[in-house]
């Protein structure tokens, strides 16, 4: 099988492309990305800018139409969806394998 | 107030700028050599990134979410690359980075940088190179360099005027391209420097 070069995600990406399943401006995301991480991961500017041009190179996070010009909003693509899923399959996978292993 | 440094590692640029601070020196902007305008004494936490912006627009959003998450941009344009912000207050992180790879990454952006400037003198080099203007083979015979009738003939002051007269006219003539390949070599070792600093990740001897 051949596996996506883009996998494994990093966290950092998982977490951003999961808070951009709504639409969200870069302090949005961080907030988002703190609250459903449980304060363990916070996102610092310089990582997150940098982590938006490149999902946005990857074509997995789009812009989406916002009033504010100094805001962009970002919301994920249907590709975004497709690699998050492809994450969830290949880490459930190692969840499965863990569990027969260590019992 | 106006001081001149040149630094490699963000680091060490970092950390100079908070005991310029410290001192009571803020910085206000950086074009020809750092500007400080003096106030009171001030514990500062400064951070540099290195990014190019494609237009003005993503230059502002790229300042907004610094601003938003609690650093405000101190210097820099859309295409100075290096680009200060200084922490607003204690609340946030005091990085502005939260993995090494991003960390690194601004390392990685600037070798890029003086890669390109090298590249882009090459072409120069070549059609140099391929309309001979070079001449390098005259490097063996320098005497025929000088036009001066009669200079090699010519003794004591009478040559020597004429010979450290004509000198300047000679290199320019000649070695114009000297600076060029200076350009080229020094580009390229800062762009190896870069990415040495980029390879090694972020460094361990931040203070805090």
């Amino acid at each position: 099988m051949n596996r996506n070069k883009n996998l494994p995600l990093t966290e950092t990406v998982f977490y951003i492309l999961l808070a951009l399943a709504e639409p969200r401006h870069g302090y949005m995301i961080m907030q988002k990305v703190e609250e459903l991480s449980e304060g363990q991961v916070k996102l610092a500017a310089g990582t997150l800018y940098g982590a938006i041009e490149n999902l946005l190179k990857l074509d997995y996070i789009e812009p989406v139409q916002s009033d504010d010009v100094r805001r962009k909003v970002y919301i994920i693509t249907d590709m975004g969806k497709q690699i998050l899923r492809l994450e969830i399959d290949r880490m459930q996978h190692l969840l499965n394998i863990s569990e027969s292993c260590l019992l | 107030m106006r001081k001149f440094k040149f630094f490699f590692n963000y680091d060490k640029e970092e950390k100079w700028l908070e005991i310029m601070a410290q001192k009571g020196f803020m910085l206000k902007g950086v074009s020809i050599g750092y500007q400080f305008s003096t106030s009171s004494p001030e514990d500062k936490t400064i951070r540099i990134d290195y990014r190019h912006f494609k237009n003005q627009e993503e230059f502002l959003s790229y300042c907004t979410l610094f601003d938003d998450s609690g650093w405000r941009h101190i210097a820099g344009t859309r295409r100075s690359g290096t680009q200060y912000f200084e922490r607003k207050n204690e609340t946030c992180s005091d990085s502005i980075f939260s993995d090494a790879i991003s960390e690194a990454g601004r390392y990685e952006r600037v070798a890029k940088m003086w890669m390109s400037l090298a590249i882009t003198y090459i072409p120069v080099m070549i059609a140099l190179l391929m309309t001979n203007s070079l001449e390098l083979q005259s490097l063996m015979n320098p005497k025929a360099l000088y036009f001066t009738p009669g200079l090699w003939e010519r003794e004591g002051i009478s040559f020597w005027f004429g010979f450290l007269f004509e000198t300047p006219f000679v290199l320019l003539r000649n070695f114009f391209w000297i600076p060029i390949i200076l350009c080229i070599v020094l580009y390229i070792l800062f762009a190896l420097k870069s990415w040495r600093l980029y390879k090694k990740g972020p460094s361990s001897d931040r203070a805090d």
